[in-house]
C-alpha cells in the first residue's frame, strides 16, 4: 500500500498540472493577504480575531483548488486512459480508491502548507511594519481550521472523481454544484423556511470548516458532516470503479 | 500458465467473447489469433482481471489475477490501447510502474535501452512515436522481467527491425520457460514467432493447435506435367490417389510430392514438373475463420 501510495505521489511530482496548482495556489494566497491586509482600514486591522479571518479566508480559494486536483488525480487515470496500467499494479481497486483518497489528503496538506507559509510571511512582514502585533493563537486556530478544509477538500475531490471518473463532467459538476446548484437550494430552503438543511448540503459543509461568522454548523458539526458527504461519496468510488470494466 | 475455461462476456445484448476455453502452456509462445473483433483484446483483458467475465474463468499462475501475490512482478502486459500519460515522460513513466511494483530503480534505465529508447526516454510520450508508444508497452511489460508475458498486438507499430528484435526476444523469454500469449491478427506475422496458436473469430474458438499443425493444413495438392498425363491420371487412381487432368500434360494430384514421383518412377513415367501447391498462411487462417476475403484485425 505504502509503495502504491509513493507511485502515486510520484505521478503528481511528474506531470506540470500539479505544479501548476501549487504556484496558482502560492499566487491566489499573496494575493488574498495583500488584499486582506492592503484593502483594510487600520482599525479594521486592530479588531478582535482579524488576524483568524485574516488566516481563514485565503482557505477558500486554496480549498477550490484542492478540491479540482483531487478529482484530477483520480479521473486522469480515465482520461488519459492509464487506469489499465494502474489496475494491473493494483489489481485489488478498493486498495486503489483508498490510496486515491489518501493522496487528494495528501495534495491538499501540500497546497495548504504552500499558501499557509506565503500568507503567514507575508503577514508577519506587513502587520509588524504597521507594527500591529500577531496573536499567534488566532493565527494558530485559522492555520489548523483551513488546513482540515482544505485536506477535506481534497479526499472530497478524488472521492468524486471516483464516483464519476469523466473529468470534465466531474469537474463542471462540483463547480455548478458549488456555485449555482447549492446556493439555489439555499433560496429554495429558505422559501420553504427549511433554511437548517441546506447547512448540511456539500459545500455549505465545508465552508462551515472556514466560517468566519459562526452562522452554519460548527466547527465540529461541519466537519463530521463533510466525512459524511466523503463516505458516501467513497462508497459510490468503490462501486463504480470496482465494478467498471476497463475496454 | 494461463488457463481460460468457459469465458463468456456480454455487453448488453453483445456477445464479445462466448464459451471460451484454451490454455497456454509455459516454455511456448502461444499466439491468439482472430479477425478484428473476434474477442482477442476482451480476453486478454479478462485474464489481467479488467474485464469481469459474465461468466467463466481466467487463471495466471493457477489463480485469478486480482488474487495473485504481486502481479506487477510475475505478470508482463502490453494493451492495445496506450496507457501512458502523454504529458509524462517515457522513463518518469517506467519509474512510476517501478515504484509501485517494488522494482528497482536501474531496471528503468536497463529497459529503456533494451527497447531503444535510452534517449527518447527522457521526452515526454506525446512527442512519441506509434512505433515508440509501442516500445515504451514493451518496456513497461518487461520491467519485472516476468514469468508470463500477456501481448495484446505487439508489433504494431514496430519498424522490421523492431518486428525482428521483438521476435527473438519472445523465442528466447520462451525457451527460459516463460509463458506468452501474444495476439494477432496476421498468423503469418507470428507464424515464425509461435509454438501454438488458438483462433478464434466471433468470440468463440475456432481451433486450438500447434503451428506444424496449422501450416499442414495450408497444404493443397500436387501439380505436375508430363507428356504421359492421362497414362499418370490412371496410375494415380490406380494407387488410391485422386488425381484429375487439368489440360493435355496437366495433372492435379491430391497427395504429396514425394508419393506421386515415386508413382510415376516406379512406372517410368517421365515428369517435366512436380510441384506441391500450397496456401499461404493467411488464407488458411481466413478459411478457419469462415470468412475467406475478410481482413483481418
Amino acid at each position: 500500500m505504502m509503495r502504491i501510495y509513493a507511485a502515486e505521489l510520484l505521478k503528481l511530482r511528474t506531470l506540470r498540472g500539479p505544479w501548476g496548482f501549487l504556484i496558482v495556489s502560492i499566487g491566489l494566497a499573496a494575493l488574498f493577504t495583500a488584499g486582506s491586509i492592503g484593502g483594510t482600514t487600520e482599525a479594521a486591522r486592530l479588531e478582535e480575531r482579524y488576524q483568524f479571518r485574516l488566516i481563514l479566508d485565503m482557505a477558500f480559494p486554496t480549498g477550490i483548488l484542492s478540491l479540482l486536483l483531487g478529482i484530477i488525480l483520480f479521473t486522469n487515470e480515465f482520461r488519459h486512459g492509464t487506469i489499465a496500467r494502474t489496475l494491473l499494479v493494483v489489481p485489488r481497486r478498493w486498495c486503489l480508491v483508498v490510496t486515491k483518497l489518501v493522496t487528494g489528503a495528501t495534495s491538499g496538506t501540500v497546497l495548504e502548507l504552500a499558501a499557509l507559509g506565503t500568507s503567514f510571511v507575508m503577514a508577519v512582514i506587513w502587520l509588524r511594519a504597521l507594527d500591529i502585533p500577531l496573536e499567534g493563537r488566532d493565527i494558530a486556530d485559522g492555520a489548523a481550521r483551513s488546513l482540515v478544509a482544505v485536506v477535506l477538500a481534497g479526499v472530497l475531490g478524488a472521492a468524486l472523481g471516483g464516483a464519476v471518473h469523466s473529468q470534465v463532467g466531474a469537474l463542471v459538476g462540483a463547480l455548478v454544484w458549488m456555485f449555482v446548484v447549492e446556493p439555489l437550494c439555499w433560496v429554495l430552503l429558505g422559501l420553504l423556511s427549511l433554511d437548517g438543511v441546506a447547512e448540511y448540503l456539500p459545500a455549505a459543509s465545508l465552508g462551515g470548516i472556514i466560517d468566519t461568522e459562526d452562522q452554519g454548523l460548527p466547527f465540529a458539526g461541519s466537519v463530521g458532516m463533510t466525512i459524511a458527504w466523503i463516505g458516501l461519496l467513497f462508497v459510490l468510488a468503490l462501486l463504480r470503479t470496482g465494478r467498471r470494466d476497463i475496454t | 500458465m494461463i488457463e481460460v475455461q468457459g469465458l463468456t462476456k456480454r455487453y448488453g445484448p453483445t456477445v464479445a467473447v462466448q464459451d471460451l476455453s484454451f490454455t497456454v502452456t509455459a516454455g511456448r509462445v502461444t499466439g491468439f489469433l482472430g479477425p478484428n473483433g473476434a474477442g482477442k483484446s476482451t480476453t486478454m483483458r479478462a485474464i489481467l482481471g479488467l474485464v469481469r467475465p459474465s461468466a467463466g474463468t481466467t487463471r495466471v499462475l493457477g489463480r485469478p489475477y486480482r488474487e495473485l501475490d504481486g502481479p506487477e512482478k510475475r505478470v508482463g502486459a502490453l494493451l492495445e490501447t496506450f496507457d501512458a500519460h502523454p504529458g509524462r515522460s517515457g522513463r518518469n513513466h517506467l519509474r512510476v510502474l517501478a515504484l509501485a511494483g517494488g522494482i528497482p530503480r536501474s531496471r528503468v534505465d536497463e529497459v529503456l535501452a533494451l527497447v531503444e529508447l535510452g534517449q527518447a526516454g527522457r521526452r515526454r510520450v506525446k512527442g512519441y512515436s506509434l512505433g515508440m508508444r509501442q516500445r515504451l508497452g514493451l518496456a513497461a511489460a518487461l520491467l519485472a522481467d516476468p514469468e508470463v508475458l500477456v501481448l495484446d498486438e505487439p508489433a504494431n507499430g514496430l519498424d522490421p527491425q523492431g518486428i525482428r528484435w521483438l521476435r527473438d526476444s519472445l523465442r528466447s523469454l520462451a525457451a527460459e520457460g516463460r509463458t506468452i500469449l501474444v495476439s494477432s491478427h496476421v498468423l503469418a506475422e507470428v507464424a515464425q514467432t509461435v509454438d501454438d496458436v488458438v483462433i478464434i473469430h466471433r468470440g468463440r474458438l475456432v481451433r486450438q493447435a500447434t503451428i506444424a499443425e496449422v501450416e499442414a493444413l495450408a497444404a493443397r495438392a500436387t501439380l505436375v506435367r508430363s507428356p504421359d498425363a492421362l497414362r499418370l491420371v490412371s496410375l494415380l487412381t490406380g494407387a488410391g490417389v485422386e488425381a484429375t487432368a487439368v489440360g493435355e500434360d496437366r495433372i492435379t494430384a491430391h497427395a504429396p510430392t514425394e508419393r506421386v514421383g515415386e508413382i510415376a518412377a516406379a512406372h517410368g513415367v517421365v515428369l517435366h514438373e512436380l510441384t506441391a501447391e500450397r496456401a499461404s498462411l493467411e488464407e488458411v487462417f481466413l478459411e478457419l475463420t469462415g470468412e475467406p476475403g475478410e481482413r483481418g484485425g
